[in-house]
């Protein structure tokens, strides 16, 4: 029987770094979510697909090899990459929230999707994490914005507003979250 | 024949602001056609009820414009009294808190109003044909599933406006 490969092959507190820095980079949070998608792939294919300036790809591709997220999958030029996916559980006072790729992905649309932004200037990462959660139910038609906005205590007016926003990155992820 | 179109909530954070070319198809589409958009009471108190969505681009929407123009008209209150609609809407709560697994408590008035309007405009003579147009995948299926039972067979229709949908929308969407 095939063992499944080791996440990131880098021990928790390590990886929850470069976690940490993807969170608050959403360059370098793009980037991760395009080879995890798109993978193996270069870094000028990135570079043509995602609106970033050259030099900042490559550092930033350096960046996440460097910590174990991505892994060089050829060894000769044009280099390609591939990534690991990444699922880290966290609790404190007796909340958990689980770091997951579509989370990843979310927040690296912040930039391009302003209606995501606000809402993480507003409930923070941690609310970001719950109510994607509800998208992956809204994109299933388990769950409604009105339903969301009873449970997360939100207007249901933002509740649509978030949902439709998360709805490419819950579609996206569909398989993941399953 | 006459198709009455009945929009929700999400119809309107769909458009994306006022600046947004969806908008725009919405509004081009259905003035062409001389078609106007039914909403609950409760779906115009979602749209205006909330100064914090003012925040967010997708909040600012622009439907007192529709309102002005005509293409967006609040619809008739519901008529309790009317007992297919209140059943129906009782179907409604039950339908959407099985697909959910919520407790039937839980389900808002506002699931329950567009297939309760949907079902009073056809029992009323109102409409030949409703068209629901959504982004809440269970009330649609509600109207779907129920409306039929009660003998309105193909006269309800559930359209989940997705960004595609108000990105090619035409006029014909509406003949």
């Amino acid at each position: 029987m095939a063992q499944s490969p080791p996440q990131s092959g880098q021990p928790p507190i390590q990886q929850l770094q470069t976690v940490a820095d993807l969170l608050e980079t959403p360059a370098l949070a793009r980037i991760y979510a395009y080879i995890l998608q798109h993978g193996p792939t270069t870094v000028s294919e990135i570079i043509d697909e995602i609106d970033i300036p050259q030099g900042t790809a490559y550092d930033y591709v350096q960046n996440l090899e460097t910590a174990g997220l991505v892994q060089k999958t050829r060894e000769q030029r044009p280099y390609e990459y591939d990534a690991e996916s990444i699922a880290l559980t966290l609790s404190a006072d007796g909340e958990t929230q689980t770091i997951t790729p579509a989370l990843i992905a979310a927040v690296a649309r912040r930039e391009e999707d302003t209606d995501i932004d606000v809402y993480i200037e507003r409930h923070g990462l941690d609310g970001l994490a719950t109510v994607l959660e509800y998208a992956h139910e809204y994109v299933d038609g388990t769950v409604n914005h009105r339903i969301t906005a009873r449970e997360l205590d939100l207007s249901p007016l933002e509740a649509e507003i978030i949902l439709q926003a998360l709805e490419p990155v819950a579609t996206e992820y569909a398989d993941a979250a399953a | 024949m006459t198709t009455v179109y009945v929009a929700d909530t999400g119809v309107f954070v769909r458009c994306g602001g006022p600046d947004n070319d969806k908008f725009q198809r919405l509004r081009q589409a259905l003035r062409q056609t001389d078609t106007s958009l039914r909403i609950p009471q409760r779906v115009y108190e979602e749209l205006g009820g909330d100064p914090v969505a003012d925040e967010y681009p997708s909040g600012n929407i622009p439907y007192p414009d529709g309102f002005e123009e005509g293409w967006i008209v609040v619809a008739d209150e519901l008529n309790y009294a009317n007992p297919l609609v209140s059943t129906i809407m009782d179907e409604t709560r039950r339908f959407i808190a099985s697909e959910t697994d919520r407790d039937e408590d839980s389900i808002e008035k506002a699931d329950m109003a567009l297939v309760g309007l949907a079902a009073q405009l056809l029992d009323t003579g109102r409409a030949d044909h409703v068209v629901l147009l959504t982004t809440d995948k269970p009330a649609g299926g509600a109207a779907e599933t129920l409306l039929p039972q009660h003998g309105f067979t193909d006269r309800i229709e559930f359209r989940y406006v997705s960004v595609k949908y108000l990105e090619t929308i035409t006029a014909d969407e509406f003949r």
